[in-house]
């Protein structure tokens, strides 16, 4: 596998050491999710594979539900997934960082619902403690 | 001198914040019952937290990573769905018996029983992480928690005979008519309360919370060094105070006004007053800590957004998380189970748990990766292998010593 980004000579990632448990930060630095399992292109179940096949490619970081079925065995129904597009990755380091806004992934929606009805309901959930200062940053795509 | 002035004010939160509830009961249990002679397994213990936390707090300033986000990533999902499991009912049970002890400690002010202090009590505990700066936060609770200081002052005031306690402090084997094993319990117990592992989630987020970076490290490491072992005079001085007035008069502690007799024959009034202001303070700085870190524990494992330097809305899982946690404290006190004996389980488990967080840190201290150029020394790793020993037997012995003596009867 290579890294994503076409400024960087190819180097190999270990999915399991780099890839998989790695915190996601979305393009602004906000914790997005954390890469509970991947997606791999199809691979033909219970044929002979044929010697000349690309090898599978990661399509997807997958969040959410997957953490349970990675846990306990099994897979999640297909409209359950909620996936990160691998194109969407600027970064892979210590963290994994995306090129998007958080906003804009699927898997955020449990963090947007609880915004919207929930705590940003509550008098004063919109803003900053007193005299913290708001980070700037953190506010794009809301 | 805004330098020293900083330096200062971190020392003084260190010892205020050091002690909360569970190092108030169990001081106080052991000092009633065994007087000084497990004063040692306080040294063990603040020695112990000392490493800990300035490798976790290490660790968060160099990596930016705070604790639990580095526990799913070297130990897998699996040990860590365990591991958070463990982390987060044993904070949770901190957190509702540190509630309980801001409300019994104003149920001692006011004569109104404590339970219509429960609600209260949770209300500003949330108020605060609402809206307080973290930084504000911190250094309140820690500076009126230094008012604890009135346990030594009491420990002076009554006037013991010093060669008297320092033979206990000596003395070996147990007490009178106590058990061997009851000894011991109350040994692992101790080291428990000393190293509770909520104190590190809080100090390694805590370090990110503050933006913390390698230039700060050299602070934070006089912060921890001098600041945790002056709080654990103040834990000795708990104990002193008990075993001077409690353990010849037979009598054993199952209620706060207990731990705080002591104090009131030696200072009156005044100096009574003065040391319910630190209970409350430090009990309430505890309830703060622990209920940030059910949330930062459970926010880094799922990745979420975390932190009190973000508007609650942006980081509204966290909130929310924390909001329940209240609520589950508050109806746990409710159902009139004793805050007091909710401690002295939590501490039990504390020890428990221990290993689950320490390893993770210990080895991730060791990264390169992760730490470049300021990977553990070899003298620190040394003690740090030693402790993990230390750590180990505790966790294995607590749950059968538990059995074995009915939780210390």
């Amino acid at each position: 596998m290579s890294a994503a980004g076409d400024n960087q000579s190819p180097r190999y990632l270990d999915a399991h050491l780099h890839l998989l448990d790695r915190q996601v930060l979305d393009v602004h630095g906000v914790p997005v999710a954390v890469v509970d399992d991947l997606e791999l292109s199809e691979i033909p179940a219970g044929e002979e594979i044929p010697p000349d096949t690309p090898p599978p490619v990661i399509t997807a970081l997958l969040s959410g539900p997957t953490l349970a079925t990675r846990i306990f065995g099994g897979r999640p129904p297909e409209s359950r997934m909620l996936r990160t597009p691998w194109v969407a990755i600027r970064e892979i380091g210590v963290v994994i960082k995306l090129s998007v806004g958080r906003d804009t992934q699927d898997l955020f929606w449990t963090e947007r619902w609880v915004r919207d009805h929930v705590i940003g309901r509550i008098p004063g959930g919109r803003h900053a403690p007193k005299g913290e200062q708001a980070d700037s940053n953190d506010r794009g795509g809301s | 001198m805004k330098r020293i002035f900083g330096l200062a004010l971190g020392i003084l939160t260190a010892i205020g914040g050091f002690v909360d509830i569970g190092d108030l009961v169990t001081n106080a249990v052991v000092g009633s019952r065994f007087g000084l002679s497990l004063a040692w397994v306080v040294v063990v213990g603040v020695l112990g937290i000392c490493i800990f936390a300035q490798m976790s707090g290490r660790v968060a300033a160099v990596s930016g990573r705070a604790t639990f986000e580095l526990i799913r990533e070297r130990l897998g999902p699996r040990l860590a769905v365990m591991n958070l499991g463990a982390s987060f009912l044993i904070n949770l049970m901190t957190l509702t018996a540190e509630i309980g002890g801001v409300a019994l400690a104003l149920q001692l002010v006011s004569s109104v029983n404590y339970l219509l202090w429960v609600p209260f009590a949770a209300i500003a505990v949330w108020l605060v992480i609402w809206r307080v700066k973290f930084k504000i936060m911190e250094n309140v609770a820690g500076l009126v928690g230094l008012c604890l200081i009135g346990f030594a002052v009491g420990l002076f005031l009554l006037g013991p005979d010093w060669s008297d306690l320092g033979r206990q402090v000596l003395q070996k084997a147990s007490t009178g008519t106590e058990k061997t094993s009851t000894y011991w319990f109350y040994a692992v117990a101790l080291f428990g309360a000393a190293m509770t592992p909520y104190e590190v989630f809080f100090f390694s987020s805590g370090a990110v919370e503050e933006g913390w970076t390698t230039k700060d490290l050299a602070e934070s490491r006089a912060n921890v060094l001098v600041g945790f072992p002056l709080g654990g005079l103040l834990s000795l001085a708990i104990a002193g105070c008990a075993a001077v007035v409690l353990l010849p008069e037979l009598i054993g502690v199952t209620a706060l006004s207990q731990v705080m007799l002591p104090v009131a024959m030696a200072g009156g009034k005044l100096l009574l007053a003065f040391i319910i202001l630190g209970v409350v303070a430090a009990t309430a700085g505890a309830a703060l800590e622990t209920t940030l870190s059910a949330g930062y524990t459970v926010a880094q494992f799922l990745g979420w957004p975390w932190g009190k330097f973000r508007p609650p809305a942006q980081a509204a899982r966290f909130h929310l998380l924390m909001i329940i946690c209240l609520l589950v404290g508050i109806g746990t006190l409710m159902t009139g189970v004793d805050p007091i004996q909710v401690t002295e389980f939590s501490v039990v488990f504390s020890a428990v748990a221990l290993p689950l967080t320490y390893l993770p840190i210990l080895i991730v201290a060791n990264d390169p990766q992760y730490m470049g150029e300021h990977v553990n020394s070899r003298v620190l790793n040394g003690a740090a292998l030693v402790y993990l020993v230390i750590i180990l037997a505790a966790a294995a012995a607590a749950i059968p010593l538990m059995i074995i003596t009915g939780a210390g009867q």
